[in-house]
């Protein structure tokens, strides 16, 4: 038998029964922040261009090190060379004669 | 589309502005979509991770946001194929279980410590379950919500006329189960 047939949807309301945890949505927002912007920044993303920016230089500067150094050997060498050259066309006693003649300062 | 949509919708299109302007979209929008999938899932757990779930996919799918629709209807939509999923998952997770997905839902909103409705209240709870899931979304959101039917229109992608027929035996029904409730 039915008790009450007047009971419907006017007598429930359209408020919600529930509830959410105490200042859930200003935390659900910041969580949402830190998501989307640790996402966005991640220190990779953040810092990628200036690693291969750096990257780059030190690059050059290494090539530049590496060819500075290479170019002031083969110098040096050559130097050395000439000077082992002439002396081995000039005798002895040449030698002798010159550092004799030579005034001393 | 109201002034706070367009701008924001704006800010989205700059890549300058775009990770600012989603912390706003964030906080309009979060309250809506919140209650819009917690009247669906019952449980506040469940909502919350669909929730950031339905933020995270409109965060990465904005490239494929072209404006065509009204920013909240994009993400309204999004909340709720979120919500189906969720559901379908659960539906399937509970196939071997002699228990519905519907009774399951219920359990858990009386387990549920951020119910706070009196015994009338938990009785429309119980009836709107015993609805299809679309039309579950039909009348929550016509029924709370207030929703007109040319944004349900926008939302679900079903004709005016079906959402109305749609929300009538709704209507109907959940009347027909108080009744009966009360036999």
């Amino acid at each position: 038998m039915k008790t009450n047939k007047n009971i419907s949807l006017k007598d429930v309301g359209k408020k919600l029964p529930f509830e959410v945890p105490e200042n859930y949505f200003e935390n659900f927002a910041l969580q949402m922040d830190e998501k989307i912007m640790g996402k966005r920044f991640s220190l990779r993303n953040y810092f990628k261009p200036w690693i291969y920016i750096a990257a780059s230089l030190v690059g050059i500067l290494l090539a530049g090190q590496i060819f500075y150094t290479v170019y002031q050997n083969n110098t040096r060498n050559k130097e050395d060379n000439y000077e082992a050259y002439v002396l081995s066309q000039v005798d002895e006693s040449s030698i002798v004669d010159y550092y004799v003649d030579k005034p001393a300062n | 589309m109201n002034p706070i949509e367009e701008e924001l919708q704006n800010e989205l299109n700059q890549p300058r502005k775009r990770a600012g302007a989603f912390t706003k979209v964030v906080r309009e929008y979060q309250e809506r979509l919140y209650w819009h999938i917690r009247k669906m899932v019952l449980s506040h757990e469940d909502a919350n991770d669909i929730l950031q779930n339905t933020f995270m996919k409109a965060w990465n799918g904005l490239d494929g946001f072209r404006g065509d629709s009204q920013l909240s209807t994009w993400l309204y939509r999004i909340a709720t194929n979120e919500t189906l999923t969720f559901l379908a998952n659960k539906r399937m997770r509970n196939i071997s279980s002699m228990d519905d997905i519907e009774d399951s839902l219920l359990q858990n909103l009386k387990a549920e410590s951020y119910f706070n409705g009196n015994e009338i209240q938990l009785k429309l709870q119980k009836a709107i379950l015993t609805l299809p899931e679309k039309q579950r979304l039909v009348f929550n959101m016509k029924y709370f919500d207030d929703i007109t039917y040319e944004q349900l229109e926008a939302v679900l992608g079903t004709s005016v006329g079906a959402l109305k027929a749609s929300y009538h035996h709704a209507v109907k029904k959940i009347e027909r189960y108080f009744e009966d409730e009360e036999d």
